[in-house]
């Protein structure tokens, strides 16, 4: 039999696609071209689906809706022939207690444990699953996965539903664990934007299981090889930042010409995100395609970037050129609090806009202070 | 007297549980909690009423698009826009349809399609062709992987499958290629709004900019792959599903109340002109009456709220602050909730006789009104429905079920159809020259706005009091408010409470027809 015939560990995949496939992956997880083999090994080594469960909290099931536009692998891929997906409120068969025993059996087995949605700190009972409040459940199973991505703003920060006042105290799955009464050193992925992307959560995945690690990752507990760069550092519409070109209303003849959205409330600069590159549905399109950025993977963006149809306070706005980079790392600490400043300052202003910033070097790639504790 | 709770139901868009009385093989009583709360109405006031709809999408990240819209619309009139230029009502019209076209296709087959379809049975189905044996090998390859996956501990066994192993296998190849029609309108979302779930491109005043004609052209392109399948795949499939399960017709009946904001705006943009016109059917009467969002009533006896928060009040007049919660009623031993039990206000509509009653939304209810409105295409397609099942001109069997399976997917094929008019009138009106698509609200503005349009799963309203520069009240009251209503203060049932009265369970260990009801309401 020719060696592009041989039956291939992943089912449906001729050996010629396979290869193609792990190398597609090796580069999506940012392996570079001698990952492709690795990647391949790993998965040809691999007896048995990786198994994944998928808990909803506070949540409105768009990181779910997100997963099902993935493309790489698209989600028939994924839950046939990549996965054992043992639990998913949306898409499992069994209801009830013939479900909960579905996600008992997971952890039994092995699991790597995704989770959606936040957890309320403030009112517990504000989300329960067969009786058990949420954040119990965190508490008791964290302990037995494997590994736990927190997909989605909600799951990493608490994002909407904990905009102030915060009535039901919702907050992120890391943060949560590591509080009061829980378990300090717990570790968790975030993949935050809102809905988290399903192509991010399949390359976070993979780079696990493949590399045996979890990957570098920023002070937010983001995955340094998904948010190492800013929207703005990335964005298509960047020359006509540059150029002085902007949407002065939307609508006008700029918004038509697809000018920079900076003035009509695009939080670009102050976001990190990986959306101009792997962009969304199938890499269609992405949100500057449409409107401005909204800053949505960032910890407490609705507070800090509201409202968000205004600009960014104290961006040093080009004329035509000449910025300096010391100004805007320090009035976006100012308006962004302490999180993101450790993010920004010294670190991130640098890419195309700021040649030779603090660092010197032109990187935009922040080095992470990483808080987040061990590796699990 | 068996006691059955469901907690988690799966394969739908919240967290609910259900609790329900078994008597002599029947569904006695029943009880729906919802236990999810975030608090919306809390944390949306004080925000930048420009910024509204921002929020508001994220409600429901499966229907986004109409959270947006109604937010948007509520914002507008609030800061004194009366209506939107007409390629923004074409914008919007397009999303909604990418948003349709993705839900049907996720409610049927994703959601619904394991109450209907027996997957593991596929392995004894004969086949010879190649795609469908690779599906066959690769549920297999799961099956005996001694690993527990999304199939399993499921009520597979139970006798109310009754499909053949080659149809079963049929229906889950269906199922994996509505994977991909379900993206394909979600690019075409994508390429006039950002992305999908959560648009960008939307705005208090119409859209943040003109799609250009590669953009359109992309969309026609896409809606055309979603108009396909559903004409070719979910139509036969929905012919095949009800001509097997004839007793879906049977059972369901709700409480007989139907309401819809209408959805749709064709020029004008008046709500009693829409596509999917406006209307409400009272007591079972085969005749429309007039409703209105402002008129929307809510009552907290049995919600996690103080009892005196709701008592008939009005959306504006009601909000989620005074929360009482001491806890759900317990799963196990054999009480039967009594005092309250969900985080859900009832929502309910003043009858023609001036009593506050239950009312059913969704499909099911656009497709009455729009039946005896005498609306064309619906009158078409729900003819065909009828016809298929050997029911012609007994439409009161959509009172069931049947009909709310059936309704979803009428809706998604008129819908379908009108995609592409909308493109090309904006093609059209872009080469005339005529380009506006927005008009910047006055922020100053004091004022209050209503928008009452469907989401997929039904009836939407919200609500939006503003004042120097702020929202100062904001409301919403979604399709839960009415469909997963717990009882109200008259002890009245809620309209999947009541619609689950009577459902045969066979055996109360496998309650797969309490599923079966409860997932036609697409909760």
């Amino acid at each position: 039999m020719p060696d592009n015939e041989r039956p291939s560990p992943v089912r449906g995949l001729s050996r010629r696609d396979f290869l193609k496939y792990s190398s597609f992956l090796a580069a999506l997880i940012g392996a570079g071209p001698l990952g492709a083999t690795k990647v391949a090994e790993a998965i040809e080594a691999a007896t048995k689906f990786p198994i994944v469960v998928w808990s909803d909290f506070q949540e409105c099931l768009g990181c779910t809706i997100a997963l099902l536009q993935a493309t790489a692998p698209t989600p028939a891929q994924l839950i046939l022939q990549q996965i054992s997906l043992a639990y998913n409120e949306a898409a499992m068969a069994p209801a009830g207690f013939d479900a909960e025993k579905s996600f008992n059996q997971a952890f039994d087995q092995g699991a790597y444990w995704v989770i959606e949605g936040s957890i309320p700190e403030k009112i517990p009972g504000s989300i329960a699953i067969g009786g058990k409040y949420a954040g119990d459940i965190a508490k008791e199973f964290y302990p037995k996965a494997k590994g736990v991505i927190a997909i989605g703003s909600c799951a990493c920060f608490g994002n909407v539903q904990a905009h102030v006042p915060n009535p039901t105290g919702a907050m992120g799955v890391g943060a949560w664990l590591r509080g009061p009464g829980g378990i300090p050193n717990a570790q968790v992925v975030n993949l935050p934007r809102c809905p988290g992307h399903g192509d991010d959560l399949v390359a976070t995945l993979i780079y696990i299981i493949v590399m045996g690690k979890l990957p570098d990752l920023d002070h937010a507990g983001r995955p340094l090889f998904l948010y190492g760069q800013t929207i703005h550092d990335t964005c298509e519409r960047r020359a006509h930042f540059e150029a002085g070109e902007f949407v002065e209303q939307f609508g006008d003849e700029g918004s038509q010409k697809r000018w920079c959205f900076y003035k009509v409330g695009c939080k670009g600069p102050a976001t990190y995100a990986p959306c101009a590159i792997n962009r969304w549905n199938g890499r269609t399109s992405w949100c500057i395609h449409a409107g401005p950025c909204t800053g949505c993977s960032e910890d407490n963006f609705w507070n800090d970037f509201s409202p968000l149809r205004e600009p960014l306070p104290n961006i040093p706005v080009p004329a035509i050129q000449g910025v300096s980079a010391q100004n805007i790392g320090l009035g976006l600490a100012a308006v962004t609090g302490v999180g993101l400043a450790a993010h920004l300052v010294g670190q991130t202003v640098s890419g195309r806009l700021f040649k030779g910033g603090p660092n010197g070097n032109g990187e935009s790639h922040p080095q992470a202070e990483k808080k987040d504790g061990d590796q699990k | 007297m068996t006691k059955v709770v469901i907690d988690p139901i799966t394969r739908i868009e919240g967290h609910l549980r259900i609790t329900v009385e078994v008597e002599n093989g029947k569904v006695k009583d029943a009880w729906n909690t919802c236990t999810l709360f975030r608090g919306f109405e809390i944390f949306m006031e004080n925000i930048d009423p420009r910024d509204t709809w921002h929020y508001a999408q994220r409600i429901c990240g499966v229907c986004p698009n109409p959270h947006a819209l109604n937010s948007a619309t509520a914002a507008e009139r609030a800061m004194g826009v009366a209506t939107v230029p007409d390629n923004a009502r074409l914008v919007r019209n397009m999303l909604d349809a990418t948003q349709l076209g993705y839900d049907s296709i996720l409610w049927f087959y994703i959601l619904n399609a394991f109450d209907y379809v027996n997957v593991p049975d596929i392995l004894n189905a004969k086949t010879t062709d190649p795609e469908l044996m690779a599906i066959q090998a690769q549920v297999k390859a799961q099956a005996t992987s001694g690993e527990v996956n999304f199939l399993s501990n499921h009520y597979w066994g139970h006798p109310g499958y009754v499909l053949s192993p080659e149809a079963n296998l049929t229906l889950t190849a269906h199922y994996l290629q509505a994977i991909d029609a379900q993206q394909a309108a979600n690019q075409a979302c994508a390429v006039i709004a950002g992305k999908f779930p959560m648009i960008m491109t939307m705005a208090a005043g119409g859209i943040t900019q003109l799609p250009n004609e590669p953009d359109v052209n992309y969309y026609l392109d896409r809606m055309g792959i979603v108009k396909e399948f559903t004409e070719n795949v979910m139509w036969p499939d929905l012919l095949a599903v009800a001509g097997a399960y004839p007793e879906l017709a049977t059972f369901g009946k709700g409480v007989g109340n139907f309401l819809t904001w209408g959805l749709l705006d064709e020029k004008g943009q008046l709500p009693e002109n829409r596509l999917f016109p406006r209307g409400g059917i009272f007591g079972g009467q085969l005749k429309v009456e007039k409703v209105d969002p402002a008129e929307a009533r809510l009552y907290t006896q049995h919600s996690y709220y103080e009892d005196d928060m709701g008592k008939g009040q009005k959306p504006f007049d009601v909000g989620q602050k005074a929360i009482k919660f001491d806890g759900y009623p317990p799963i196990d031993g054999p009480d039967f909730p009594t005092g309250k039990y969900d985080w859900t206000r009832a929502a309910r509509y003043p009858s023609p006789a001036g009593k506050d009653v239950p009312m059913e939304v969704g499909p099911l209810a656009e497709i009455l009104v729009a039946y005896v409105s005498g609306q064309k295409d619906v009158v078409k397609y729900v003819d065909e429905v009828l016809a298929a099942i050997g029911m012609t001109g007994k439409p009161e069997v959509l009172v069931s079920n049947l009909g709310r399976v059936a309704a979803r997917v009428v809706k998604a094929r008129i819908n379908c159809d009108y995609a592409a008019q909308w493109g090309m009138d904006l093609l059209a009106n872009i080469k005339a020259g005529d380009t506006t698509c927005f008009t910047e609200p006055n922020l100053m503005a004091e004022g209050e706005g209503i928008s009452g349009y469907d989401a997929p799963r039904g009836a939407l309203s919200h609500y939006c009091r503003v004042k120097g520069g702020k929202t100062v009240k904001y409301a919403a009251v979604p399709a839960s408010n009415w469909n997963l209503a717990p009882r109200d203060d008259m002890g009245v049932r809620g309209p999947v409470e009541e619609a689950l009265v009577g459902t045969p369970v066979a055996d109360p260990t496998q309650p797969l027809e309490i599923l079966r009801t409860v997932h036609t309401f697409d909760p």
